[in-house]
């Protein structure tokens, strides 16, 4: 035993460190394409205070840090570590909800709750959260929160990163505080809720804008401990639509009007291959589901809440319709189920089981990035005329648009499934696409792996600068170090 | 202090002979009283320093040689557009003035619902630009005539429509700004050549070092270009008036509807901006004619809305048995603007809304229903072009209290007595307008969406009477104290005092050190102190970027154990 061991064992308690090939082995990363790599140790702090500790402990010993709260398996490679010696600071025990006010629709929750566990207590409450889509079963919703994942109600997205709000953060320079509205007053949650405040504005506090340091930075600033979030209303009439055509154009322009009128709660658009692997339970209804499918779909959700939802909901589903209409598309109302499969259910709760993304092949690569709508059907030809070059079958590729912040910006999402004797193929594919994407004009707002340096390749004043805010708040660079560093696509290679 | 010859001629050079200028009476234009904000007046004695010389930038290019030229020579710089606010004007002797008024482009990108606008594109030109694509903008509180940039990237950006629209936090998308140092970065996608599309990103996001819940003031560069999402407008290409001036009146559509909704307590007003909020129900909310003070607002909107009617009139006005009805019907108000995106919408809101007034009791104010207010009104908060009303007292008014946590029943439950306060100084002395005491206004969207109001008192008075300036400024210590007593922070008259000295100048970080070291947590200040010295180390800048020194953070008492800076 080490003497990072012996200390983190002494902060967090014996049962809390884990160092066996067992405890170590879900989290050496391997996902698209990047080079795994071995931690030295899993600890499993319980409070800010000991997340302050071992961050202290590892900035004095230049001890890797890599914060984790989702449970495995872990799709994005920002969870493990990209150089050796790392402890992984798993969050995922503090699944403390801390508090829930029904009246401004707030929850403070620790980094360890999930979206099914906080759906359930705000359920309670008459309210609920945006989710990504079907997450993980023990996804950790402040994770998904601070990875920007595309949240599948734009129109709620006041702010691009909506519903995160106030957060406490230990900064890999060792100091804790609190940031937005909850920064301004004293340092004890407690207190400030019984004065009233229930951390509602993220934004600072003063003119730094603490919160967006720690999303997309992917654990390489400092560690979340707890967060406020926005919720909302829970829908007394929840309805899904959906609208099909042969044309994703067709699908961009209904999309187009939808938000701009902000008519619709859930609004996105899925190939057939993508939306029958969201909604199958195993290979055999994925491909009854895709048979019943045109090739594009725009899932539609539309809910009525407090305030006369019959008459809402009424409203709004005449008012899509005539949009369809003069587009020359159907919006199919209520349909519920397709060959079965409760559309509604299936993506808005945390997926039971094993994941779906999981379910139809051995493997799969995703490219995602940001773009606009009006650019999407560009990359879906270009992904397709790659595809057939390389010999990968096109009606494999799973596409999914997601329009964000009430629609000025979209994610663009390619779902590649693999098997062990086309990984090769799929390998190249995925590199080839992210080089030709990028050049494009797809934004990698959020550049995992490979992405990280074909993005800051293009912006390079911006890699200059993100190093230098990195330096003032991890001077010791031990946060998830040579994450969102070119250097780690040279390791990957 | 006049420029040396060769520098002026350098920054001539750049911008061109008729760019520029070090005319005195040019320069004295360019000073404002060190208030809050210079378009307020006051209450105080002392105006900014002069500046060396006044520059008019006409490009990105022109801005970074300027910037490039201040680092070679040490002057300090700061750029202003509309100059609202003190923020924009220099605070040293060694300083130049960029004015920004030839950098004023406009570009729709309807279909994405955003536009890119440089730093003096006004809020009023966005939104005629806008409308003629079936969008708008949020227009800040400061009104239609102020610089949409300036607000988003400079300052904070509520607005009557924010409930609707976000705020202008909210709608902050790419950003281009030229560093202290003269690089040019440009935030999120437009950083990398992708689009002006998300200011977000890649990675953790450098739009943090432009902004946080307030912006910097123009102490960390210049921002040149940015892009801000777009909001629906369900109405004509243009915004169609009527009437004789200065009595304008909007002529729209049935889909909007303008309603003063009034109620019997405060909690059933927050009851119901909650309900609204939550519900989605209206396009505009804000708290506006209580401007004029709880007494007046029924005769002065009878005033203003009545272009045969002058100030003369009030006291007949007052006396007036129906209009004292109807202004006591108003006395715990809020104007609202709701607009149907088709008509079955139109019919949706107007029976949700018709449904709040009935669960907590409230009513629609009947004066205010009358098509000629109502229509003026609707004008009046749609494009908030009015901001000349602000003064139409005593010449000078300044904003007080800020009543702005996001608990609004908090705040909310506290206006009467606030409001006492001021009555009680309105009758014991004759420094500023006795309106009433209450004369509280603001928007329900001080964070996006809602979930917070903004609003602020305001105090009327003569900027040119000594004993007026004198006598509100003690006023405002009075309040200051108030709110820190109640746990709203500091009042917002006496918040931006704290960045200058009385006399127009700068703060010391010494000054600043002794101030924020005792704040519940300094470390705020300490990393925007990092963040300072790191992008703007030559300090060519103001003082609004409040910092604390990271040795004086550690020396402060008790803060030894909770940071380890150095």
């Amino acid at each position: 035993m080490n003497n990072t061991i012996e200390k983190l064992i002494k902060i967090a308690g014996e049962g809390a460190v884990q160092f066996s090939e067992d405890a170590i082995l879900p989290h050496i990363g391997n996902r698209n394409f990047e080079t795994p790599m071995r931690p030295m140790a899993i600890v499993r702090p319980q409070s800010g205070e000991q997340v302050e500790a071992i961050v202290n402990y590892a900035k004095e010993n230049g001890v890797p840090l890599v914060p984790v709260s989702s449970g495995g398996p872990h799709y994005s490679s920002s969870s493990a570590p990209s150089v050796p010696g790392a402890v992984i600071v798993d969050l995922s025990g503090m699944k403390k909800i801390i508090s829930i006010n029904r009246r401004f629709c707030m929850a403070v929750i620790e980094p360890g709750v999930t979206y099914g566990q906080l759906q359930k207590a705000l359920a309670d409450e008459g309210l609920t959260i945006s989710v990504p889509l079907a997450p993980k079963i023990n996804k950790s919703v402040i994770a998904s929160l601070l990875e920007v994942q595309p949240r599948l109600n734009s129109v709620y997205q006041w702010n691009y990163i909506d519903p995160l709000r106030c957060m406490e953060v230990t900064w890999g320079d060792g100091n804790r505080m609190y940031t937005g509205e909850a920064g301004g007053g004293v340092r004890d949650l407690n207190k400030q809720q019984a004065q009233g405040k229930w951390q509602i504005n993220g934004a600072g506090p003063m003119m730094l804008d603490f919160c967006r340091l720690l999303t997309g930075s992917q654990g390489t600033m400092g560690i979340v401990t707890w967060a406020s979030v926005k919720c909302e209303q829970l829908p007394q009439i929840h309805n899904i639509h959906t609208v099909e055509s042969p044309s994703i154009k067709k699908l961009c322009d209904f999309t187009f009007e939808v938000l701009r009128w902000r008519f619709s709660d859930e609004l996105m658009i899925m190939n057939a291959a993508y939306l029958s692997t969201v909604l199958a339970e195993d290979v055999i209804s994925k491909e009854k589901i895709r048979k019943q499918l045109n090739d594009w779909q725009a899932i539609v959700g539309i809910a009525g809440k407090e305030m006369l939802p019959e008459l809402r909901v009424k409203q709004l589903e005449s008012d899509i319709s005539d949009i369809a209409k003069k587009l020359g598309l159907n919006l199919s109302p209520q349909r519920k189920e397709i060959e079965g499969a409760d559309v509604l259910g299936r993506i808005t709760s945390a997926c039971v089981g094993t994941h779906w993304r999981e379910s139809y092949s051995e493997e799969f690569a995703q490219i995602f990035f940001v773009t606009t709508i009006s650019k999407t059907e560009f990359f879906v030809n270009a992904m397709n005329e790659l595809a057939k070059n390389a010999g990968y079958p096109v009606k494999e590729i799973g596409v999914y648009i997601q329009p964000q912040h009430a629609g000025t910006s979209c994610h663009c999402e390619f779902l590649l499934p693999y098997h062990a004797d086309n990984l090769a193929q799929v390998r190249e594919l995925f590199f080839k696409a992210s080089a030709i994407f990028s050049e494009m004009g797809a934004y990698f707002a959020r550049p995992y792996g490979i992405w990280a340096k074909l993005q800051f390749e293009k912006d390079p004043l911006a890699a200059k600068h993100l190093k230098t805010v990195k330096k003032i708040f991890d001077p010791k660079m031990i946060m998830n170090p040579r994450k969102l560093s070119t250097a780690t696509v040279e390791v990957a290679k | 202090m006049a420029l040396v010859r060769e520098i002026y001629k350098e920054f001539e050079e750049i911008v061109g002979i008729g760019n520029i200028s070090e005319e005195p009476v040019v320069l004295e234009t360019y000073r404002c009283v060190a208030a809050q904000s210079s378009a307020h007046y006051g209450p105080y004695d002392q105006r900014t320093p002069t500046p060396q010389a006044v520059l008019l930038p006409g490009s990105t290019e022109e801005v970074q040689k300027i910037v490039l030229l201040c680092n070679k020579h040490g002057i300090h710089f700061k750029a202003s557009t509309t100059f609202w606010s003190a923020q924009g004007y220099i605070g040293s002797d060694n300083a130049i003035q960029l004015d920004m008024r030839r950098m004023n482009k406009i570009e729709v990108d309807a279909k994405n619902q955003l536009a890119i606008i440089e730093p003096y594109a006004i809020a009023a030109a966005i939104q005629a630009e806008t409308m003629k694509h079936g969008m708008t903008c949020n227009i800040q509180g400061a009104g239609g005539s102020t610089s949409t940039l300036a607000s988003t990237a400079g300052w904070q950006g509520p607005g009557p429509s924010s409930i609707f629209t976000g705020t202008n936090y909210d709608n902050m998308l790419s950003a281009e700004w030229v560093l202290p140092n003269g690089e040019i970065l440009r935030t999120g996608s437009a950083g990398s050549g992708d689009g002006w599309f998300c200011g977000e990103g890649p990675g953790p996001s450098l739009r943090a070092i432009v902004r946080g819940v307030a912006g910097t003031a123009g102490d960390m560069g210049v921002c040149t270009k940015l892009a801000i999402k777009l909001s629906p407008w369900p109405g004509p290409t243009y915004l169609p008036s009527t009437g004789a001036p200065p009595s304008y009146k909007a002529d729209l559509y049935e889909n909007f509807k303008y309603y003063t909704l009034c109620f019997p307590t405060w909690e059933a007003w927050a009851e119901a901006v909650r309900m609204i909020h939550e519900n989605r129900i209206i396009y505009i909310g804000h708290r506006q004619f209580n401007m004029f003070g709880c007494d007046m607002k029924g005769a002065m909107v009878n005033i203003l809305s009545d272009p045969n009617k002058q100030l003369c009139d009030l006291p007949d006005l007052l006396e007036d048995e129906e209009i004292k009805k109807q202004t006591e019907s108003m006395r715990i108000d809020v104007q609202v603007v709701i607009a149907g995106m088709t008509m079955l919408d139109m019919d949706y809101k107007e029976k949700a809304l018709d449904e709040v007034l009935r669960m907590v009791g409230g009513w629609k104010n009947e004066m205010m229903l009358k098509p000629d207010i109502a229509n003026w009104a609707l004008l009046y908060l749609i494009r908030m072009g009015r901001k000349n009303l602000n003064y139409v007292y005593c010449g000078a008014y300044e904003g007080h209290f800020g009543l702005s946590r996001g608990n609004y029943f908090y705040s909310a439950s506290l206006v009467e007595e606030a409001s006492a306060i001021k009555r009680e100084w309105e009758i014991k002395h004759n420094h500023m307008a006795a309106v009433g005491g209450n004369s509280s206004m603001g928007g329900l969207g001080g964070v996006g969406g809602g979930g917070g109001v903004s609003w602020e008192f305001f105090a009327h008075f003569d900027a040119h009477d000594k004993e007026s300036i004198k006598g509100v400024c003690e006023y405002f210590n009075k309040t200051n104290q108030w709110m820190a007593q109640k746990g709203l922070g500091g009042c917002m008259g006496k918040l931006n005092e704290s960045s200058r000295r009385p006399d127009g100048y700068n703060r010391s970080q010494e000054e600043f050190n002794k101030t924020f070291a005792s704040t519940p947590q300094p470390e705020v200040f300490v990393y925007q102190w990092m963040v300072k010295d790191a992008f703007n180390p030559k300090k060519l800048s103001g003082s609004y970027y409040k910092t604390l020194d990271p040795k004086a953070f550690v020396e402060g008492s008790g803060a030894a154990s909770r940071g380890v800076f150095i």
